[in-house]
């Protein structure tokens, strides 16, 4: 054996040792190599319907008032009310003001029942989003996007956000429109409350029930109850 | 019938060898027990009936598969969900209650599992069914099921909750019943994809502050999850726990309890968001959007936002806080006469483990702390006992958990006291039953608390 192929066969071993090292390293890696097909944003449109809260995403088209006042009667006057009061139990459209809201609230009385879109809905941009995609409730993504501009124009109007009953509703006009709740929203600053883990004497004098449930409230009748007498 | 309560101390007597000390304490034993059977009788305790054989052990049963796919037993048919009529106009965008009354350890059957739609539970064909990841990422990609399940797996077991959990009782006491008081929350074991190596695999720029998942439902329903860096739509950073671990334990699930998802929890996949509010664990997932802002959405603005009593509202609510509730004694399971009981509840943290639970049977004056029920996991249904003499007087029996991050359950008083009472939202408040003397239990509220 010459020199040069003992120096081959040794070159040899150290690659194939370096091939087999190589091999089995990687076979255990974890990767991500040949997992799904790449897709272009294009390809990807229909389904990237999602519009923030600045109007970004909103699509092309425009509705008027009068438009949105023919589709909202007869696709969702039938729940919302035909004023946007609500009916049978859905959402009314016009609610009280955000300065009614806080009065309320800070009086202590429940607000839940009281709001509507003028007096809790964070941005016009994300009306249009929710109607486009959620709405009509019975068949939702079945409006066209002009239907929706017209839809979100019109609940504009009778929510009293917007005046003009002549007004056509495109991406500039939503953009533009403030709601008026728009910044009565701030960011979650919990923990907001520090209870104290007492395990003895934790409380004066006897422990005093200030309210009983009432059996059947719950109207499940497979648990053999009443119905409750309101709500 | 005090015969047969003697009868085998006698029999021990008689195996005993021929020790008159002996003999003599253990017929003094006899005495002492008969006594005790004779007075516990006399209490209004009767004997076991002499047995019979059962007609189960005279007949052959049902052989193999007869029933493939195996069902609970015909005598546990009241152990279901239940919903409450008035709550929702329908029952498509509407919620079902897990019955935590009849639930034993910490996991949560998947039929049993609650049910929140908001634009009912749809059937998918996973063999049609894509995710699709894209936004502020180098390659947008598109994944089948099956590609899906080619990713190392991550499971866990997590507990999901509803944020309405509890809100009926905001305004006073009105559900008698821990499956409505308490049954908007459930635990799983949860397998599928790290989110960390799906953003991986489509190469997630920097830029990237928030993503949010979207569900191929009739809602469509969508919410946005932030990321390290992320700020609200004012500009204000989201706080350092909600963006810098919210999004590690993320998984994409495909499978939940050992079997496929089922339908109505998201079927064929859905995201988890351990810890966080359940809304944001979007389920029949078909999209996930890495974005630079949040949307601020619907169920960003007019749902999921906690009104507070100055009027405003917060959002990105999103950790569900320490919980806890007493399962036994409750309204739907009494007491059955005076003697030995234990206590079981559930405990749950969204921000971590479990640390402590304490007791109380006297209306909060004085906790005994319970025990912990292994295995205590993360962001997990914690089960909890405490073993309990009942001395048939009227007792008021509540439970406090604290998580290891120090925070203890807080009263109903201290929330409202902060918040007012049309939060609807996170009402994690310790819970008391009043067990009666005549061993009823009701839901109540103490004014203390």
């Amino acid at each position: 054996m010459s020199n040069s192929e003992v120096s081959k066969s040794a070159l040899v071993k150290s690659v194939l040792a370096a091939a087999l090292f190589a091999v089995s390293s990687l076979s255990f890696a974890a990767g991500t190599d040949g997992i799904g097909k790449p897709i272009s944003e294009k390809d990807i449109a229909p389904w990237n319907i999602s519009v923030h809260f600045d109007g970004d995403g909103l699509p092309p088209g425009k509705g008027s008032v009068g438009d949105g006042e023919k589709i909202y009667q007869a696709k969702c006057a039938m729940c919302h009310g035909e004023f946007g009061e609500g009916a049978k139990g859905y959402p009314k459209m016009l609610g009280e003001t955000v300065e009614h809201i806080r009065e309320l609230a800070q009086k202590g009385e429940d607000t839940v029942g009281a709001r509507g879109i003028n007096s809790l809905w964070g941005h016009a941009p994300t009306l249009y989003d929710y109607i486009r995609r959620a709405m009509p409730f019975f068949a939702p993504q079945s409006l066209s996007n002009d239907e929706a501009y017209a839809t979100t124009c019109y609940v504009l109007y009778i929510a009293e956000i917007v005046k003009d009953d002549k007004l056509v509703c495109d991406a500039s006009v939503l953009k533009a429109t403030k709601m008026p709740s728009q910044d009565n929203y701030y960011t979650d600053p919990r923990p907001d409350v520090k209870n104290v883990r007492c395990m003895n004497d934790c409380s004066k004098g006897a422990p005093e029930v200030t309210g009983m449930a009432v059996v059947g409230v719950s109207g499940d009748t497979s648990r053999n109850e009443a119905k409750p007498a309101n709500h | 019938m005090s015969e047969k309560n003697i009868t085998m101390p006698v029999n021990i007597d008689e195996q005993a060898e021929a020790n008159q000390t002996r003999r003599s304490f253990l017929r003094k034993s006899v005495a002492v027990a008969g006594g005790a059977v004779i007075a516990a009788t006399a209490a209004g305790r009767a004997a076991a009936e002499p047995l019979a054989i059962p007609p189960t052990n005279k007949i052959l049963g049902r052989g193999v598969v007869s029933i493939p796919y195996g069902l609970p037993s015909k005598f546990e048919a009241h152990v279901v969900r239940r919903n409450v009529e008035w709550l929702t106009p329908d029952t498509i965008a509407s919620i079902s209650f897990t019955p935590l009354q009849d639930l034993e350890g910490i996991i949560t059957p998947s039929g049993l599992h609650f049910e929140r739609h908001h634009g009912g539970a749809v059937d998918i064909d996973p063999s049609t069914h894509r995710l699709v990841i894209h936004g502020l990422v180098e390659k947008p990609m598109i994944f089948t099921i099956e590609d899906l399940k080619r990713f190392p797996q991550k499971s866990g077991f997590w507990f999901l909750e509803c944020p309405a959990n509890g809100a009926m009782e905001w305004n006073g006491v009105q559900m008698d019943s821990v499956q409505f008081t308490h049954g908007m929350v459930s635990c799983t074991e949860w397998v599928g994809v790290s989110l960390l190596d799906l953003m991986k695999a489509v190469g997630v720029k920097k830029e990237a502050t928030w993503f949010f998942g979207e569900g191929a439902d009739g809602a469509a329903l969508q919410r946005s999850v932030p990321l390290p860096g992320a700020k609200d739509q004012f500009g204000k950073p989201i706080s350092d726990f909600d963006a810098n671990t919210i999004y590690k334990d993320i998984i994409v699930a495909y499978a939940q309890n050992g079997e496929a998802l089922r339908p109505e929890n998201g079927y064929p996949i859905r995201l988890i968001v351990p810890g966080c509010e359940a809304n944001m664990s979007v389920k029949w997932l078909r999209r996930i959007k890495f974005v630079d802002k949040p949307l601020v959405t619907y169920q960003e603005t007019r749902h999921y936002t906690d009104g507070m009593k100055d009027g405003r509202f917060r959002q990105y609510t999103l950790v569900n806080e320490t919980n806890s509730v007493v399962t036994f004694p409750c309204p739907d399971k009494k007491m059955s006469g005076k003697g030995s009981y234990e206590i079981r509840g559930l405990a749950w943290s969204g921000r971590g483990k479990v640390k402590a639970v304490d007791v109380s049977v006297d209306g909060g004056k004085t906790w005994k702390e319970a025990k912990l029920v292994d295995p205590v996991f993360s962001k997990c249904f914690t089960r909890f006992t405490m073993p309990w003499e009942w001395d048939g007087k009227e007792a008021l029996v509540m439970s406090r958990a604290m998580d290891e991050t120090g925070y203890v359950q807080p009263t109903l008083r201290q929330l409202i006291d902060e918040r007012g009472t049309s939060g609807i939202y996170h009402k994690n408040s310790i819970q008391t039953w009043k067990v009666q003397a005549n061993g009823e239990v009701h839901n109540v509220q103490l004014r203390s608390l």
